[in-house]
């Protein structure tokens, strides 16, 4: 039997196809577990701290100069206009914002970002919070940054209390504690874990922050 | 001339096949890149389903392609298709350029970069070098053969799932809290 040229290409080229894949993933394998053994961990190392830094400040495009330690505990949020994880968590702040939670706290939404990004998201075009664009990738690195959503929580020391990812706004409130109530030694903030904000909750959520289909209202 | 044709014609097809499966895996990091190209305010629903619409889309043309052959209307299709990752690829390296392009979904690391434009061009070329007309004997296939292609070219989409799905971070961890 006679097997037609198609049928013979095309079985060569699902071969290499499984084969390539097969590369890929063993590729890929490869470097998470050279990862695993040698990346740092998310965020800055707890109890250290928090270095100084500048950004550009969204609302007037000013450069800005923060210096955690200043006696104002702070709440450091790296987040980008286009992840929807981020997203959340802008809107979990603008709810614990709104309610009063953050009162105290000097609470900062840093992004790698150009102004042009906040756009594209209601939640970071709604919020009330302070938002800036970090000018030196040191200074990314130096909070460990390497991915985000990231909260980093300061105390008025300058010392940090707590980081990692965050989403719900019952996170949101754990590091807020962590920033205004430091816990006596060998005690620690338990976490109380809530049902994360659904995507269709998003636009609820951002109305209730302040957007509007006319704009911001301040 | 025929064999070159038809391997082209099947890589292509294999690509988009690859590309759609992994996409599928995460669609909500997709729809991130998708909404980098809409200029105005879109809701993250609308968004993701514009991506799993794209991701099913080139899945279905790759494995049309693969197993319907005689069709050569199926070729300009995938061009086209090619042509559009051109386009994506030309205005993520002029306005985007540096973000990811999540082409192969978490399969990929690549970005909107000069290389990447230049892979798009290739991949287009070679869905141009599939364009011509190749004779009716060499395309003729009976009903097994193509569930058998089909079987084949889902499970190279299934595989592409998986391995992107692996791949993925998923969520992390709970906050840690220092305490004094």
């Amino acid at each position: 039997m006679k097997i037609p040229l198609y049928l013979a290409v095309a079985q060569w080229t699902l071969l290499f196809a499984f084969g390539l894949l097969l590369i890929v993933v063993y590729r890929q394998l490869g470097r998470m577990l050279h990862k695993s053994d040698t990346a740092a961990p998310l965020g800055p190392a707890l109890g250290s701290t928090a270095v100084s830094l500048e950004y550009s400040r969204f609302a007037d495009d000013t450069v800005q100069y923060l210096t955690p330690g200043d006696g104002q505990p702070t709440l450091l949020a790296f987040v980008e206009p286009t992840c929807l994880s981020c997203e959340k968590l802008v809107l979990a702040l603008g709810t614990a914002e709104h309610a009063g939670e953050l009162s105290g706290l000097r609470v900062l939404l840093l992004t790698s970002s150009p102004k042009s990004y906040l756009k594209v998201s209601d939640a970071f075009r709604a919020t009330r919070l302070e938002c800036g664009r970090i000018l030196a990738q040191a200074t990314m690195e130096a909070y460990g940054a390497t991915s985000t959503p990231l909260l980093v929580a300061i105390d008025r020391d300058g010392v940090v209390r707590a980081a990692g990812p965050a989403i719900q706004l019952a996170e949101v409130r754990t590091f807020s504690r962590a920033c205004l109530l430091p816990p006596a030694a060998g005690e620690s903030i338990p976490i109380t874990a809530t049902a994360p904000l659904d995507e269709n909750d998003l636009e609820a959520a951002t109305q209730a922050a302040g957007a509007t289909e006319e704009g911001i209202v301040r | 001339m025929d064999v070159l044709i038809l391997c082209a014609k099947t890589a292509v097809a294999c690509l988009l096949i690859v590309a759609g499966g992994a996409k599928l895996s995460d669609p909500a990091s997709f729809a991130s890149t998708v909404r980098l190209f809409i200029p105005f305010r879109v809701p993250w629903p609308w968004l993701s389903a514009i991506a799993v619409a794209v991701s099913l889309g080139e899945l279905a043309a790759g494995l049309a392609s693969l197993t319907l052959p005689a069709i050569t209307a199926l070729n300009a299709v995938v061009f086209a298709i090619a042509c559009a990752f051109v386009a994506v690829s030309a205005v993520g390296y002029a306005f985007h350029r540096g973000r990811s392009c999540r082409c192969f979904g978490a399969l990929s690391q690549r970005k909107f970069d000069a290389a990447g434009l230049l892979r798009s061009v290739v991949i287009a070329g070679i869905a141009a070098v599939a364009l011509p007309h190749v004779g009716a004997p060499a395309l003729r296939l009976d009903a097994t053969a193509r569930v058998l292609l089909l079987a084949a070219g889902g499970l190279l989409a299934v595989a592409a799932f998986t391995a992107a799905r692996a791949r993925g971070t998923g969520r992390e961890p709970e906050p840690e809290v220092v305490t004094q």
